[in-house]
């Protein structure tokens, strides 16, 4: 049995322990604040924030954003010198196909630093959801970020349950979970086509995207949506997941799983492939960790760290969870993860499969909560750890903040692209999986 | 040891044959096609409530609004219209709940490029899941490129805007701009319920409650999001080589 490695305290701890925990995060309204300790293997999350003179990095806290206008989304250094201009890129380019800013200084070729631009794209979900039934705001949740859909909904739910302290049964924290590795093959295939495609790998980009199609279709045969849209939620569409219906997933699961076996392995003996994202903007350890990134790329950098390993719930605490990670901290190291984590979701979906006569099945979704109160989901989303704060009164929204995986790492980002030339770009910034999206909210 | 070539060839065509032939199944899941009333236009009013975006009305069901969160399914309706939902004026979405949808009398807006467009992508506000169906036109399973079709990496080489999202006040006069930065004859694709008419997010502070307030519109595809078949129905609209026009069931 493992023991939670992460909690929930009510305000933050003065002096001693705290000293010693990295401040990761803390949103926009300061409404709870997240300490990582990786050495100590601790993750705090507080839910009274503490002050900006209490040691909050200034970067990190910016109670007076406007998040629907143009802010920066990491600090900028000053560089001056003959000929130094700021390059804008975007927020319209196809090179970065969302609505994004990138403010480069350069004299030309070089990058001397870069500030990632947010706030084009923010539908106001935080704000719209207030007030409406939680099945409702689930809708807008989803469309947080449409390709990170699963995870946003389980967060959100497993914060909305627990804030109205709803049993929920564990077959549907196992569906949960099928979709989140589902969705995390077709995001970790989906962001190496990417990469292949900035390396103009041309025959790779076409199989590995013709991979990430197939991933979708079998979203759309067994979940009826070929993006999860209202998969998770009572009345979505239904979820054929009989024998028959898991017997013919595990087979097709099968041969995607061979598919992509094949296509990584040829990826890794492309020299050409190899050598333009080895070096790439690279994160060391202390950047990672002082720069409170996630997921991948926090794993490329050294730190083992994995919510689905950490928190012990439905399904994962009863499965194996293969735990890869690199120190290379590069472009390259940041891909390895995404393939080893690839592989892991097959091996965990085949797990589930296998198991899934064991995992009581049958049993009706949740219907919404009711109390009221308030509460953390925490899942780990495809580019990193996910969290939600909710509180629900009688069944509706009250307030909801969250931080996402990819508000975490521009930061890392943003440091590493400096001294990069302009054609690191695409490289670099595809191997993070930033979702502007859900940046915004 | 394997290469790109043994591993490419040992896949075969993956290629839909569409639009020379009709989608195919697995291409189109079940909510990659609009709803339509089980039991016809009269059995809307009961159905009514079940819709959290105020899609049905008593008399029709508003594909431009439609969300496909499937929860008109218990009330009687059920994801069966035409994968070619894409209509060219936003009254037709209306009534692809009662029946084909009449080809309009005018031609298509770019038939006078010929056989090959260009594209250019714009997000106004999406969540991602809309531009990466447009991406997906380009893997080998769509394969636009057969068609003449392009993606580009400027709106000045482009000939029609696909555009997804909720048009936020942010990206209005960037869309603006970018819609002035074509070289005419051009043409604009509303791609998903979003730039519609809001779609979830109708109603929203702020946020502009169609994409036609601040560009013309030329084609409309329903969905949320629409599958690459539609979108690709609705660009081959705009030159008239789409399945209807050619002939097709």
């Amino acid at each position: 049995m493992r023991r939670p490695s992460w909690r929930v305290e009510p305000s933050p701890a003065v002096g001693g322990e705290a000293t010693a925990r990295a401040l990761a995060y803390v949103p926009d309204d300061g409404r709870f604040a997240l300490y990582n300790d990786y050495a100590a293997g601790v993750s705090v999350l507080t839910l009274t924030a503490p002050s900006p003179d209490e040691g909050g990095p200034a970067a990190l806290w910016r109670a007076d954003t406007d998040r629907t206008r143009p802010h920066a989304l990491a600090p900028a250094t000053e560089v001056d010198g003959y000929g130094i201009f700021t390059f804008p890129y975007g927020p319209i380019s196809m090179g970065v196909p969302e609505a994004g800013r990138f403010d480069v200084r350069t004299y030309g070729e070089r990058v001397l630093n870069l500030v990632p631009v947010g706030g084009f794209k923010s539908r106001r979900i935080r704000e719209t959801v207030v007030g409406r039934p939680v099945a409702d705001a689930a809708l807008l949740v989803e469309r947080m970020a449409g390709n990170f859909s699963a995870s946003h909904v389980a967060a959100f739910l497993e914060a909305a349950e627990s804030a109205s302290a709803t049993e929920v049964p564990t077959a549907e924290r196992w569906v949960r979970g099928l979709a989140q590795e589902l969705q995390r093959i077709y995001n970790h295939v989906h962001v190496i086509a990417r990469v292949a495609e900035a390396a103009s790998q041309n025959v790779g980009l076409a199989q590995t995207h013709a991979l990430a199609e197939e991933v979708l279709r079998v979203q759309g045969a067994f979940f009826g949506h070929r993006w999860l849209f209202g998969a998770l939620l009572p009345g979505g569409p239904a979820r054929r997941l009989d024998a028959a219906d898991r017997h013919r997933l595990a087979e097709r699961l099968g041969h995607l799983a061979e598919e992509f076996e094949r296509l990584w392995l040829l990826f890794l003996e492309s020299r050409t492939f190899i050598d333009r994202i080895q070096g790439t903007c690279p994160v060391s350890r202390a950047e990672a960790v002082g720069g409170g990134a996630v997921g991948p790329t926090l794993r490329a950098s050294g730190v083992a760290w994995d919510d689905r390993l950490r928190i012990p719930v439905a399904p994962y605490n009863d499965l194996f969870v293969p735990l890869p990670h690199e120190t290379g901290g590069d472009a390259l190291a940041r891909l390895i993860i995404r393939a080893e984590e690839v592989r892991a979701s097959f091996l965990i979906l085949e797990q589930m499969l296998d198991r899934w006569a064991t995992a009581s099945t049958g049993a009706e979704p949740a219907g919404s909560p009711v109390a009221p109160g308030r509460g953390i989901g925490r899942v780990e989303a495809p580019s990193g750890d996910l969290v939600y704060d909710v509180r629900v009164t009688a069944g509706k929204v009250d307030a909801l903040q969250l931080r996402t995986p990819s508000r975490a790492n521009w930061t890392v980002f943003a440091a590493g692209m400096r001294d990069a030339v302009f054609t690191d770009f695409h490289f670099a910034f595809e191997s993070f999986g930033f979702v502007f999206a859900e940046t915004d909210g | 040891m394997p290469s790109w070539i043994q591993q490419s060839a040992s896949r075969g065509i993956l290629t839909s044959r569409y639009p020379k032939d009709a989608a195919a199944d697995e291409e189109v899941s079940p909510t990659g096609r609009p709803p339509l009333p089980v039991a016809g236009v009269a059995s809307l009013p009961a159905a009514r409530d079940s819709c959290p975006v105020g899609a049905i009305s008593d008399t029709a069901v508003d594909q431009g609004k439609c969300i496909r969160c499937a929860r008109c399914v218990a009330a009687g309706l059920t994801f069966t219209g035409p994968v070619e939902a894409a209509t060219r004026s936003r009254d037709d979405l209306l009534r692809i709940s009662s029946g084909p949808v009449p080809s309009p009398a005018a031609p298509p807006p770019l038939a006078r490029l010929g056989r090959s467009l260009h594209l250019f992508l714009v997000d106004v506000g999406s969540c991602n899941a809309c531009n990466l169906e447009v991406l997906a036109l380009a893997n080998p399973y769509y394969d636009v490129q057969r068609l003449g079709l392009f993606f580009t990496n400027s709106p000045r080489h482009a000939d029609v805007l696909l555009v997804v999202g909720v048009p936020t006040p942010e990206m209005a006069e960037p869309l603006r701009r970018a819609y002035e930065a074509l070289p005419g004859p051009k043409a604009v694709v509303a791609v998903g319920a979003c730039p519609i008419s809001g779609g979830a997010f109708a109603g929203a502070p702020g946020l502009v409650p169609g994409l036609a307030e601040i560009v013309p519109v030329d084609v409309f595809v329903p969905g949320c999001p629409p599958s690459p078949t539609a979108i690709l129905d609705a660009i081959l609209k705009l030159n008239g080589r789409d399945r209807a026009a050619r002939g097709g069931p």
